[in-house]
């Protein structure tokens, strides 16, 4: 081989070799094939270089051209990236750049989201949406804080679990009024006797009071006592609601009578009827005629005291309602009546009061009847001698 | 004591002559090379003489760096569980570091050597003067013609250096670990950009502009005969290797700079 020929495969040898890594860099940089340029801006970079991989669905697309710092504050970091052309028509106008770590401390990269179909193509240089870089610090800055919490909200656990026990133990150790009836037999069947003689017990009050109410029953009849009842005007308060509503419905009455308290009554503040004769014209009506309801609304004037007007005029409604019923032919479940107790009128104190009768016409709603007050339940009380024998027996 | 002071101020006066003749000697061989009449078939044979020539000792040396950082590592990277970057790190080691050091060091030893020697031989028994004598500037026909053969060769030499390592650590790590080549090519060179690539090998034709510039100012200033002609031979070697890594700090500095 002559000199010339060996120094020629020398060059030719080295000069190949150069031209390979010239291709195998230049590739990497798409620096031998089309490409067109695309800009995102972000706040940070996150120390994201030029030459770093741009990936387009995870696919290695182009590379970051350059990194441009902003000229003054206030603006973003551009990014400068060559992309294929063989992207272009998936990158579209709403696609996003956001900065990725290839693992926790691999390389960075651009990453390019896909664009939806029917947006406008990108153009050469345009620039497209960015999102801000993750960025490792601020991740383990949150988990700090998370972890915090968490440490806490154990603590708070292992606290109340550790007063649960001392609750538990207690119970099993008989202390308190639970661990007594736990774990002592005796005050349970205490317990149980004690409720076994309630029962008796009230079934015997039960009777009593049954008896109790037919001895009031005599006793009002009594001639010593009738006086008061018949001055009264009404003789069983228990009722004097049973037929009430609660209010006026709001149809307009198809008929109304109106009597003053003064022509009806025997006194400003008593419910006994003295003119039951005038009532006649109303009863009439009533037995004469097809009607939805009728409601005796009774009022008082503003004098006296208002409980007692209440139930004043709740008795005055209940007796107009009672002589209606006894002396004329119509179905008494359709007549109701309203105690309205005090109102204020011109002419209601001297009056003693005033008395409507309204009739409303077929189909109107009845409204619901008034509530019964609460009476004190059984249970309550019986609850009582219970407690007693239980508390009695607590202490050894 | 007046003899030690006498001494020391030699050196210094030695060390500064020494620089002031590589100034000269520069100028002068810079002044021969850009006139013409250029000497083509020497600067031929001198290319032939440091490429092809150092051919083989840069692949021998190459291979066994591949194999020498192949082996490095993969025991290092495995340690911290990134045996993945494998390929990148011997690609960026070899191609930005070993392999033009390597290939400066392997040259200025063989060439500079040889370049030192044959001058110093020429010049102790008089050839220079007699080719001066016969009106050639032996400035143009000896020096020029090497230092520029030098220049050029070198890089070359490098990227078959480069190659070469990068063949043998591929199949050193393909031994214990099946690793297809287009696989490592593509992992290799995925964070590489001209910026590192180029300037880094061509950073040696500065390599061999110091090596051939020494290796000649060495041999035609030698005096004396066959001492004088060995220790050229020696000086040659050891400084241009010195110069050459001295200079590789000031260049690794200056392509960081220019090529960010």
């Amino acid at each position: 081989m002559s000199r010339v020929a060996r120094l020629g495969a020398f060059i030719v040898v080295t000069l190949a070799v150069l031209a390979a890594g010239v291709f195998i860099i230049g590739g990497k940089e798409y620096l031998f094939r089309s490409t067109y340029q695309l800009k995102a801006q972000f706040d940070n970079v996150g120390g994201l270089a030029s030459g770093a991989d741009v990936q387009v669905g995870g696919v290695h697309s182009g590379t970051v051209h350059s990194i441009d710092l902003p000229r003054k504050p206030g603006d973003k970091v551009t990014v400068v990236m060559d992309l294929d052309k063989s992207t272009h028509e998936i990158v579209k106008q709403d696609s996003v750049a956001s900065i990725e770590t290839e693992g926790l401390l691999g390389n960075q990269y651009l990453a390019i989201s896909f664009g939806t179909a029917g947006q406008a193509d990108v153009k050469n240089g345009d620039t497209i949406q960015s999102l801000p870089p993750l960025q490792m610090g601020e991740l383990l800055k949150k988990a700090g804080v998370i972890l915090d919490g968490a440490q806490e909200a154990i603590q708070n656990v292992t606290q109340a679990a550790g007063n649960l026990k001392s609750v538990t133990g207690k119970v099993d150790s008989g202390q308190g009024t639970v661990g007594a009836l736990v774990n002592d037999k005796q005050i349970y069947s205490n317990l149980d006797q004690s409720m076994t003689t309630l029962h008796a017990t009230m079934l015997q009050a039960q009777v009593a009071v049954t008896d109790f109410q037919e001895n009031m029953e005599a006793l009002k009849h009594n001639i010593l006592l009738s006086a008061f009842f018949k001055k009264r005007g009404y003789e069983d308060s228990s009722g004097l609601t049973a037929n009430s509503i609660g209010g006026l419905p709001q149809a307009a009455p198809v008929k109304s009578f109106t009597y003053t308290a003064k022509q009806l009554f025997d006194g400003r503040d008593s419910a006994k009827l003295k003119d039951q004769k005038s009532l006649n014209a109303g009863g009439e009506f009533l037995a004469q005629n097809q009607f939805g309801y009728a409601v005796v609304v009774v009022s008082a004037g503003m004098e006296g005291d208002t409980q007692k007007d209440l139930v004043l005029t709740e008795a005055r409604a209940m007796v107009i309602r009672e002589y209606l019923v006894e002396n004329f032919a119509f179905d008494d479940s359709q007549l109701k009546t309203l105690g309205m107790g005090k109102q204020a009128g011109a002419n209601l104190d001297a009056d003693w009061g005033s008395i409507q009768i309204l009739v409303f016409p077929a189909g109107t709603e009845i409204p619901p009847n008034k509530p019964a007050p609460a009476v004190g339940s059984s249970t309550t009380d019986s609850s009582k001698p219970a407690q007693a024998t239980a508390a009695s027996t607590q202490k050894p | 004591m007046t003899t030690a002071a006498s001494s020391a101020t030699g050196l210094v006066n030695g060390f500064f002559e020494w620089f002031g003749n590589l100034g000269i000697f520069s100028w002068q061989v810079f002044r021969a090379a850009v006139t013409p009449p250029f000497e083509w078939r020497e600067l031929i044979r001198q290319l032939d003489e440091v490429g092809s020539k150092s051919f083989p000792l840069v692949v021998m040396a190459g291979s066994a760096i591949g194999v020498i950082i192949s082996l490095e590592a993969r025991y290092s990277l495995s340690r911290f569980g990134a045996k993945s970057m494998f390929p990148a790190t011997l690609v960026y080691s070899v191609i930005q570091v070993m392999g033009p050091i390597i290939t400066g060091l392997v040259v200025s030893g063989r060439v500079g050597a040889g370049i030192g020697a044959e001058l110093a031989s020429m010049k102790v028994t008089e050839q220079i003067d007699a080719i001066e004598a016969s009106a050639i500037n032996p400035y143009r026909l000896l020096a020029a013609t090497r230092i520029l053969a030098c220049i050029l060769m070198l890089p070359l030499l490098t990227l078959a250096t480069d190659a070469c390592a990068l063949l043998t650590g591929w199949f050193a790590q393909t031994l214990v670990e099946p690793l297809s080549f287009h696989q490592f090519i593509q992992d290799g060179f995925k964070g590489s950009t001209f910026s590192a690539f180029m300037p880094q090998t061509f950073k040696t034709a500065v390599y061999g502009l110091i090596i051939g510039l020494i290796a000649c100012f060495q041999g035609m200033r030698t005096r004396g005969g066959a001492e004088g002609v060995g220790r050229a031979a020696t000086n040659s070697v050891v400084l241009a290797s010195l110069f050459l890594i001295l200079a590789d700090v000031v260049l690794v500095k200056f392509i960081l700079v220019v090529f960010p």
